[in-house]
């Protein structure tokens, strides 16, 4: 009993010795290859690295690469290896003589190095043509006029430099995909530090700017449809220079893709008296990192009416706001008709070619007339309003009277049917009345 | 005195015979002006005549369910491209004064290739065929590569 016993635990315990081993192994397996993965787990292999570079043969043997090497580092595939930055000789075998400060060994760059650092290539168009001839070499430069860069010349030790946006050692072109600057990157390159409470403490500003600008009209855009086109941190607030943009260049920064909703509201009265009172143009009624879709009730005198935030019952304001919203509901009323008018064309196959491009152009018209809210002018408003309200219910009686014409040919049908129905009956009977008479006149 | 059953047949029959005729006759003769139809496939379309179409200008054309631009460049040149924009749908429109094509709504630029040169458009326009037959100018689908 007590044999049968002790074997079982002996199987047991073989049983779970097998099965740790088995883990670790697991675990050692996952370990390398994970070491061999970059922050994006692209799985490096080193392969396109150089063989005869000490620096890097050495480091690839002792599993000692930096965190986030990648071999398609930009440096690396121009030839600037790790003694570009490091120093050192990357060509003597012996570590402590390659890694020697008198073979110009500097080890980690200290942080407030890094600018000049990285500038004393980029700065150098000299240097830089022979890489990229057209490449701007003003970034540094740019640097310390931006926020970060103004912080940083002042010994802040937290604020971002070149590496904590480009990285250090996988560092790729902005229009790669796999670089933390690409369009699509750079929200989350921007979040890893302006959204973390604890690292934004001492600065006093918002850490929401991600969280609000995912769910803003242009985040949706940017990192919901991957539309490149639309506009990431950046392209408000500028790359080596950012700086969040004043109240003279705001108009500017949305204008750039804007351009009409600008130029209308650059004359208005309006703006005259935002720039006085130094309030943000568009941000007034945008806001700025969550701007939302603009609606039509934005503008009028309802609840979600933005103009009723500064005009006053029975100003002139108010009864511009109400008149432009009336005009804005009628054309969209209209065209929503017309969208469904043509959608029942479509469905019973009749003509909707000509339907379809009067809504092009009533769209047209609507987004115009919108834009043209930035007027504040009723009048400017109405003049575009009443061609789209023109192109929208000429759509509809196209459609009308396609459907009327699809009505007319299924009577037509029924009719005709009907007709040869009653024939081949008459002539059934016909028939019947001549064999009858026949057979009466046989008699 | 009631009608015959002769008659009665005769007059079903002729009434039936008369409604056929017309409703056989009806589409034969609305064939020769047939209603309009979406044409289900267009392959060229006919944009009027050279000698109307001034230099430096250009014009929208319904090209089946397609709006195109049609551009005379200063050289004279004829090109056409599909008129929506590759960012958002927007009809895109030819700017004289600086010789590109221009969507309204974000600023989208592309050059008299079609090519999307700056603004948020991700792709180029499709470029249309165009040629010059006695004087009359055809804007043709792009023939595949």
């Amino acid at each position: 009993m007590n044999e049968k016993y002790l074997n079982n635990t002996s199987v047991l315990i073989s049983s779970i010795f097998t099965l740790l081993l088995l883990v670790s192994f697991g675990f050692a397996e996952e370990a390398m290859d994970s070491d061999k993965q970059d922050s994006t787990g692209v799985t490096n292999e080193f392969s396109n690295l150089p063989k005869d570079d000490t620096c890097i043969s050495c480091h690839i043997e002792e599993e000692e690469m930096p965190e986030g090497f990648n071999e398609n580092d930009i440096h690396m595939q121009a030839g600037l290896s790790c003694v570009g930055c490091h120093g050192g000789d990357n060509t003597i075998d012996d570590e402590d003589e390659a890694m020697d400060e008198e073979n110009g060994f500097v080890g980690v760059p200290d942080r407030e190095e890094i600018p000049a650092l990285c500038g004393k290539c980029h700065s150098s168009i000299e240097f830089m043509r022979d890489y990229q001839p057209r490449i701007a070499t003003d970034q540094v430069e740019q640097y310390y006029t931006s926020i970060h860069g103004e912080k940083f010349k002042q010994g802040d030790e937290n604020v971002a430099t070149c590496i904590s946006c480009h990285s250090s050692h996988g560092i790729m072109p902005a229009t790669d995909p796999r670089s933390t600057v690409y369009a699509l990157s750079v929200p989350g390159t921007c979040k890893s530090c302006h959204s973390d409470k604890d690292y934004m403490a001492d600065y006093n500003i918002p850490t929401d700017q991600y969280e609000k600008y995912a769910a803003s009209v242009h985040g949706e855009a940017l990192l919901d449809r991957e539309d490149t086109g639309a506009p990431a941190c950046n392209d408000c607030h500028g790359n080596h220079g950012t700086t969040p943009p004043g109240v003279a260049s705001l108009a500017h920064v949305c204008g750039s893709c804007h351009v009409q909703n600008e130029e209308y509201f650059s004359q208005t009265q309006m703006a005259k008296e935002f720039a006085e009172d130094e309030m943000h143009a568009c941000l007034e009624c945008h806001g700025n990192h969550a701007v939302a879709k603009p609606t039509d009730d934005m503008v009028g005198i309802g609840e979600d009416a933005i103009c009723m935030e500064c005009h006053d019952v029975d100003e002139d304001g108010y009864f511009a706001a109400d008149s432009i919203h009336i005009m804005l509901t009628q054309i969209t009323a209209a065209y929503d008709s017309a969208l469904s008018k043509l959608e029942e064309v479509k469905i019973i196959g009749m003509d909707d070619v000509e339907i379809g491009f009067l809504l092009q152009d009533a769209h047209q018209d609507i987004i115009h007339s919108r834009t043209l809210v930035h007027t504040f002018d009723p009048q400017r408003v109405k003049e575009k309003a009443d061609v789209a309200l023109k192109n929208s219910r000429d759509a509809i009686k196209l459609g009308i009277k396609e459907l009327d014409d699809y009505d007319t040919r299924r009577m037509g049908l029924g009719v005709a049917t009907l007709f040869i129905t009653v024939l081949a009956i008459a002539l059934f009977f016909k028939i019947r009345y001549i064999e009858e008479e026949q057979e009466k006149n046989k008699l | 005195m009631g009608i015959s059953r002769k008659k009665f047949i005769d007059y079903i029959l002729g009434g039936s015979l008369l409604g056929w005729l017309g409703s056989t006759l009806y589409p034969v003769l609305a064939y020769l002006k047939p209603p309009k139809v979406p044409e289900v496939n267009v392959n060229s379309v006919n944009a009027g005549m050279l000698t109307d179409f001034s230099i430096n200008s250009s014009k929208i054309l319904k090209f089946g369910r397609i709006p195109v631009i049609l551009i005379r460049k200063d050289s004279g040149e004829l090109r056409a491209f599909e008129a929506t924009c590759t960012h958002l749908d927007c009809i895109v429109q030819y700017k004289r004064d600086e010789k590109q094509i221009y969507c309204a709504c974000h600023n989208g630029r592309y050059d008299l290739h079609g090519l999307n040169i700056s603004g948020p458009p991700p792709r180029p326009l499709v470029q249309f065929d165009v040629n010059v037959i006695r004087d009359e100018i055809v804007v043709s689908k792009p023939k595949p590569v």
